[in-house]
């Protein structure tokens, strides 16, 4: 074998695991989202076609009237209503297309002959019945098959209150926190910085926040903001003789959502402090000596010579915060209880796990792929290179 | 700059870095603090009381014999407990230590093998699958979650340890993180190593690898710390309690036993202090991986 092809080989096997992986789970998930976001998809639908069924017990359910009272296929037929009894005793939900089928094809007088004899107190699944009883069509009742609405969940959106209000929400969030936790990061760096002892405790403090769960974090916070919690007690001794009143922080709609803002603030400005740490070491002291014989202020230093040199760590730091304000979801699910205060990867999560429309959650999912696509284009484009 | 104004530059900064030293660690601290405190505690009149966890100032006694806070004496009685009011906790611990285990060792192996590929060996459509992968690294969760789902739902991996870490094994940025280490790593050794006669595999085994360890480290801390806080897909692939990692069971304790701050709050320090060890111990990587992804950027 000649080394090329070895080598290829190799380099195949080597890769193919990540390959795998990356093609299932990323590649694949990112061509069935555009497919799901124009139809109506229901996970819950799935596993109604898996679902076990007696039929003996669905039709006397259906017929109100035990197998063992009837005794011809006269008595009952009439009382049979084939389409109310698959989608309120068999349970799926029927669109036009299978209705129709069952009209023609569904053979109802070989099921109600079968249920007089007895022979269908057994266990089977939905779709196994289906089939056994359609003459024709059988495909149509194998599994759960999602309907294309085409723009439909696009068009939903514009009626949806709450994609209105979560989308509302997470860019505030994002307009809020990405600022303040960049500028803290700075400003801790700089003072890190500035040949002070013990830099390496502060940055191991600095990053224990960054370390904690989400989970964890939303707990503790839990604590400090809730509203007989200390930290409506400090506030009271602060400023109880002017009139505060303890605040229900999370409870409130008006503050719960500012209040997980500051927790995420406190959460990541250390963490980001590392990095702008490593581009200000970076730095030459010899910049500094020359503008000060140049007659430079501090100020003029930090603007003319310490933010231009920290580009690269700002630029990283704004779009890793914006993708991770986008989608604050951890935080919002444990400790937001309103449905005012949501954000949308928090509404994409409730649509698809909670509602059944994975349809919908997809479209919406989309949509913030699309945004912070375009923020954060917008951001390496206006960022500037040089000051 | 004149020595004066350095001086108060200097203060400055002392200031600006402890009082965001005491902003940073007093939520652990409080939370440590009323972790440590019983329930109900007999005061010096012999009457049992209800602990108020609540209360301000928290009366910290730490020069007397039990220490005391919110004057009951401090004791370890609660993080057994957590164990005995939620008796599933423990199961919690092992399933996140088996999550976060399996999700390290898959990403070690797949990140290095990747890395390798892409860094040093030619094989057709490289580049394409180069560029592909980096043109998904923007992805959110949100897109890929559905339809991850909906793929253990058809493979019948839901409530499974397989369906939990199966999408988790590899991540672009680990492979990214490798590929970027053996570009960098000379090549004069694996030379060396063809010269004896070692094939691709046993280059990469022999010589390779055990010269890769801070690399290798650095991505297993990261990939580690990352699984083991992880929210968001043991939440949407788990549904039985037993299934559940601590993060989950974090939420469901909340839920069901949401006035037992104690118990809460040794059940969060309990999963919090594994981190905080691997963090302390290998305080040096992560620091060096922060500014490496920084550099990327």
């Amino acid at each position: 074998m000649k080394p090329k092809t070895r080598e290829a080989i190799s380099g195949y096997l080597f890769a193919s695991p990540v390959i795998i992986i990356v093609l299932l789970f990323v590649i694949y998930p990112i061509i069935m989202i555009f497919y799901y976001s124009f139809t109506n998809f229901n996970p819950l639908e799935t596993q109604k076609f898996k679902a076990p069924l007696n039929p003996q017990e669905a039709i006397e359910l259906h017929l109100g009237m035990f197998q063992t009272d009837v005794k011809s296929v006269d008595e009952i037929e009439s009382w049979f209503d084939v389409l109310t009894f698959i989608q309120y005793d068999v349970g799926i939900n029927l669109n036009e297309e299978q209705k129709e089928a069952i009209l023609k094809y569904f053979d109802s007088q070989k099921l109600l002959e079968d249920f007089i004899e007895g022979k269908l107190d057994t266990t089977m699944t939905s779709s196994e019945f289906m089939t056994t009883y359609m003459k024709e069509e059988k495909d149509l009742f194998k599994k759960y098959k999602p309907q294309i609405v085409g723009l439909g969940n696009f068009q939903r959106m514009f009626n949806d209150d709450y994609v209105r209000i979560s989308l509302f929400n997470t860019l505030l969030y994002t307009i809020i926190v990405v600022p303040i936790q960049t500028f803290l990061a700075v400003l801790l760096a700089v003072a890190a910085n500035s040949k002070v002892k013990g830099v390496k405790f502060y940055k191991v403090v600095f990053f224990l926040p960054a370390i904690t769960s989400s989970a964890a974090i939303s707990m503790i916070f839990w604590l400090i903001y809730s509203k007989p919690g200390v930290l409506n007690r400090i506030l009271v001794g602060l400023f109880g003789n002017f009139g505060y009143q303890p605040i229900d922080w999370l409870n409130n709609p008006n503050t719960a959502l500012f209040s997980i803002m500051l927790m995420n603030i406190w959460s990541t400005a250390g963490y980001f402090m590392i990095t702008f740490l490593a581009g200000l070491q970076d730095i030459p002291n010899s910049l500094y000596e020359a503008a000060e014989i140049d007659g430079a202020s501090g100020g003029q230093k930090f603007w003319r010579i310490t933010l231009p040199l920290l580009r690269p760590q700002i630029l990283f730091v704004i779009v890793m915060g914006t993708i991770g304000c986008m989608q604050v979801f951890d935080q919002i699910y444990f400790l937001i209880e309103n449905m005012r205060n949501i954000t949308i990867s928090f509404y994409i999560y409730k649509n698809a796990f909670e509602y059944g429309n994975m349809g919908y959650a997809s479209s919406l999912a989309l949509i913030l792929f699309a945004i912070i696509m375009f923020i954060t284009f917008l951001q390496r484009r206006y960022i500037p290179e040089e000051y | 700059m004149t020595e004066k104004k350095w001086k108060i530059a200097r203060i400055i900064s002392y200031i600006v870095l402890i009082v965001y030293t005491l902003i940073s660690l007093f939520p652990f601290l409080w939370a440590a603090l009323v972790s440590f405190v019983p329930m109900n505690y007999v005061d010096e009149n012999g009457i049992t009381k209800g602990t108020d966890v609540m209360s301000w100032p928290p009366k910290i006694r730490v020069f007397e014999w039990p220490p005391k806070a919110f004057g009951a004496p401090l004791t370890f009685e609660n993080y057994a407990k957590v164990f005995e009011v939620v008796p599933l906790y423990s199961r919690w611990f092992l399933n996140t230590v088996l999550y976060a285990g399996f999700i390290t060792i898959g990403n070690i192996l797949i990140g290095t093998l990747g890395g390798y590929a892409f860094a040093r060996l030619r094989f057709p459509l490289k580049e394409v699958w180069f560029a592909l992968f980096l043109g998904t690294m923007m992805v959110p969760a949100q897109v890929t979650m559905i339809p991850q789902y909906t793929l253990m739902v058809n493979w019948d991996l839901v409530n499974t340890y397989y369906g939990m870490v199966f999408p988790k094994l590899a991540n672009i940025f680990g492979l990214f993180l490798m590929r970027q280490f053996f570009m960098n790593f000379p090549k004069e050794m694996e030379e060396a190593a063809r010269i004896d006669g070692a094939g691709i595999g046993g280059t990469f085994f022999r010589i390779v690898l055990p010269n890769a360890r801070p690399a290798v480290g650095a991505l297993a801390i990261y990939t580690f710390l990352g699984a083991w806080n992880d929210f968001q897909w043991p939440l949407i692939i788990t549904s039985q309690k037993e299934m559940y990692t601590l993060t989950l069971g974090l939420n469901f304790f909340k839920t069901s036993y949401y006035t037992f701050w104690q118990y809460m709050m040794a059940a969060t320090i309990i999963m919090t202090i594994p981190m905080i060890i691997i963090f302390l111990s290998f305080q040096k990587q992560f620091v060096e991986t922060g500014r490496a992804a920084a550099v990327k950027g």
